[in-house]
């Protein structure tokens, strides 16, 4: 397994250098529209959460693309999308469990994050460290998923 | 397996067609019922190409149906093939008077395009985009409907269609813009069929027809809260707001 990109929203400042950098970097504008990284604020309460693509498995999105223009990366894990092929549809933005995939007006495009192919740019550029890019041992991971799915279980049972 | 286009030595795969090869050599084929995301048609006959035989005989072909095969030689642009376009496009602005896209085509071209009586306001040229995207789409509604001059994109007996899920790839891929959506008080109107769209609980977005929502239910098996995109996440950061606090 590729590495994650790992969000810890508690540590997130809301300072949306996130957002800037991606949208520059993709479209040569400093524009959030058109950024692929979302921050969503509470400001009362001081709670950020960068809202991003988390690359499922398997992922809704291409689930639901009817021309298989959502693809996974076999080298990064990223979800991809191919905009020769898309149709616009926007399924897989009705299908996003994140709310992570974006349309972009002006490209008149769907965009989402692509890992920046296998480095991502907002990783770099986040002064909190809300953002990290680390890899995932596949013991660890496995474990790490066992222990989550408990954990939804009791969730689950609470709600 | 080699050809040779426009006396350049190209390398391709068996079972790609010309202008799929033509695409990825960066050699400009025009097209108008063409998009990747489908097979190609040869409806509209604008990519039309030479292909030349050893005597030096030329036939001409639809480049996005026309197969490769071991040592063709293509010719992309001559004085016939132009000719061929320019035909095209005159008939088909006499044709789509109301498209603007058409229009501007003509103009580039420079042709005049005939004076039809009857057809100011048609916008399509009938290049069956929207019957392809419909058939991914899994709902299969449009097809060509009456023949000859009245020939038309519509649903069966022009009338709402069942299987129409609302979902508007059709309107999204049509290149002259003919296909006429609505939306307007919550509902979306197309090709002759109302649709309530969901609105968002949190923003009242309206952000997709109820029948879009069950499409994406079941291919995917996940029923998610009736929200639209950025309310999706702001709703999940105020779930993790109240587990980290």
């Amino acid at each position: 397994m590729g590495k994650i990109l790992y969000v810890q929203p508690e540590k997130c400042t809301g300072c949306r250098t996130c957002e800037l950098t991606c949208s520059f970097l993709h479209t040569g504008e400093f524009n959030p529209l058109r950024s692929r990284i979302s921050v969503v604020s509470f400001e009362k309460e001081g709670f950020f959460y960068p809202a991003v693509c988390q690359q499922c498995s398997p992922a809704p999105c291409m689930m639901v693309c009817p021309t298989g223009a959502i693809s996974r990366n076999a080298s990064t894990g990223a979800m991809e999308v191919n905009h020769e092929i898309c149709i616009r549809c926007k399924m897989c933005m009705i299908a996003c469990p994140f709310g992570a995939t974006f349309y972009d007006e002006r490209a008149n495009q769907i965009i989402k994050c692509d890992l920046c192919g296998g480095d991502p740019a907002c990783v770099k550029m986040c002064r909190g460290e809300a953002l990290s890019f680390s890899s995932l041992n596949p013991a660890v991971g496995s474990k790490k998923r066992a222990a989550a799915a408990k954990i939804k279980e009791v969730l689950e049972e609470v709600r | 397996m080699k050809l040779i286009i426009d006396g350049r030595e190209v390398s391709a795969y068996p079972g790609e067609t010309i202008l799929e090869v033509c695409r990825r050599e960066n050699i400009f084929i025009p097209t108008l019922c063409y998009h990747p995301a489908f097979k190609g048609q040869g409806v509209c006959r604008m990519c039309m190409v030479e292909l030349e035989d050893e005597n030096g005989n030329r036939r001409m072909v639809a480049s996005c149906t026309y197969p490769v095969q071991e040592g063709l030689k293509i010719v992309t642009f001559s004085a016939k093939i132009d000719k061929v376009r320019k035909n095209i496009i005159r008939l088909l602005a006499s044709r789509a008077k109301g498209s603007d896209y058409i229009q501007d085509l003509a103009g580039q071209y420079g042709v005049e395009p005939l004076d039809l009586p009857g057809l100011d306001n048609e916008k399509c040229i009938l290049c069956r985009l929207c019957v392809n995207a419909c058939k991914l789409m899994g709902s299969s509604v449009l097809a060509a409907v009456w023949r000859g001059i009245d020939k038309k994109i519509s649903t069966p007996y022009e009338e709402a269609a069942e299987e129409c899920i609302g979902c508007a790839a059709c309107y999204e891929v049509c290149p002259t813009g003919a296909i006429e959506m609505k939306e307007e008080n919550g509902q979306r109107i197309i090709w002759n069929k109302v649709f309530n769209l969901v609105l968002c609980q949190h923003c009242g977005k309206a952000y997709a027809t109820e029948e879009q929502i069950a499409l994406v239910e079941r291919k995917t098996g996940i029923s998610l809260p009736a929200l639209c995109e950025a309310c999706r996440s702001q709703n999940l950061a105020g779930r993790l707001k109240n587990f980290s606090g």
